[in-house]
């Protein structure tokens, strides 16, 4: 009897064990979100900038004020590219999930004359150093996501300068369901052998304009090991993903500095790159 | 729908092999009584010097020139419905009517 009320209290405990080995499964993503990545024509577009787990509805982790947040802009060869600071544009917002758990993060209204040209347009940002008290280290995801307006390509495949990066090799805003992409990781300019890669579906949707996930997601997991994709890059710090879902799939290459520290701690300085499919 | 970038491709096929690809263009208003056009290709190329062409409705030449060393082209609006012509080699040109035209 006794044993069997041991078992029975012990049952809440597993419970919540099992519910934070989920928690750990779950992969930190800067997101850098607007709907559509393929524009037809020059328009108004919404950014939400929260730091999130985006396949579990997201729950979201406070942000600080982004260290940078610029657009570069692209147009092909022979043009000069023009980099855009838009940290004006930045409001901070209380961004929840479906828990009502909330964070501090940001969302744009940028205006049309953004992407008034035609051509390629990487969003870069850089934010402040987050602190993983699980893990007593700071984080930093230096993070792009791309659009193109009108077809038009740019220099998408070369490298913008950022300290460390997952440099295309395919465009990252023009992708098929079913199709792969692929891409460098490179740190201070150099490829990254076995670089360690994580890789989330953005699972629920942003609703920029109410500043919450969407509280349905898209597909669910057979099991944990599904929710964060885990790959090693090859010896050439080259990766290959699947992109078997229509949506916006995050990538994020794992502590690419060199013991880098904030703070006097840990600082893990990742490189996230999201890619957007479209359905035939 | 993207009336600015609605292409009219003609049979054939291009001449200049550098011209190889789909041709982009795009104009948009500038607010100050011109007009910006910028081209391009859909991998990537220079539209440099690819001749542009301002006609009226009966297809009179109103105003000509080419696209700059960065692909633009910048015109004065003229009084009237226009369209303009992007000359992309042979069977590769676009035609933008003026009411598709917006800041």
């Amino acid at each position: 009897m006794k044993n069997s009320l041991k078992a029975f209290q012990l049952l809440p405990a597993l419970i919540i064990s099992a519910g934070l080995l989920s928690n750990v499964a779950q992969a930190h993503f800067q997101l850098l979100y607007t709907p559509e990545s393929a524009l037809n024509e020059a328009q108004a577009i919404d950014i939400a900038l929260v730091f999130s787990h985006p396949f579990h509805n997201g729950y979201p982790m406070s942000m600080g004020t982004p260290q940078e947040f610029y657009v570069i802009q692209d147009r092909g060869e022979g043009i000069p590219t023009k980099t855009t600071d838009l940290r004006e544009y930045l409001k901070p917002v209380t961004w929840k999930n479906s828990d009502q758990a909330s964070a501090d993060a940001f969302v744009a209204n940028l205006p049309k004359s953004v992407t008034r040209s035609i051509g390629d347009y990487s969003f870069v940002l850089v934010p402040e150093p987050y602190y993983e008290a699980a893990e007593d280290k700071y984080i930093q995801q230096y993070t792009r996501a791309m659009i193109n307006v009108g077809g038009a390509p740019g220099s998408w495949d070369a490298p913008i300068g950022l300290p460390v990066e997952i440099i295309p090799l395919d465009k990252p805003y023009a992708n098929w369901v079913g199709g792969v992409f692929r891409a460098v990781v490179v740190s201070n300019g150099e490829p990254v052998p076995n670089a360690e890669i994580e890789i989330e579906y953005l699972n629920h949707d942003p609703l920029i304009d109410q500043a919450i996930f969407d509280p349905i997601g898209k597909i669910e997991a057979p099991q944990g090991s599904f929710t964060t994709m885990s790959v090693r890059a090859n010896d050439r710090g080259e990766i290959t993903i699947g992109l078997p879902k229509e949506g916006w799939w995050g990538i994020c290459a794992l502590d690419l500095d060199n013991a880098e520290t904030f703070n006097d701690k840990d600082l893990s300085v990742d490189a996230v790159l999201w890619v957007r499919a479209y359905a035939p | 729908m993207n009336k600015g970038l609605l292409a009219t491709v003609l049979s054939g096929f291009v001449s200049i092999p550098a011209w190889g690809h789909t041709p982009i263009c795009d104009c948009y208003d500038n607010g100050d009584s011109t007009i910006t056009c910028e081209g391009g290709f859909s991998d990537g190329g220079s539209a440099a010097g690819i001749a542009m062409r301002i006609v009226n409705n009966a297809g009179k030449v109103l105003i000509q020139g080419e696209m700059s060393e960065f692909s633009d082209y910048t015109f004065a609006i003229p009084e009237n419905n226009f369209r303009v012509i992007y000359e992309a080699g042979d069977g590769h040109t676009i035609e933008i009517d003026s009411r598709d035209i917006e800041e």
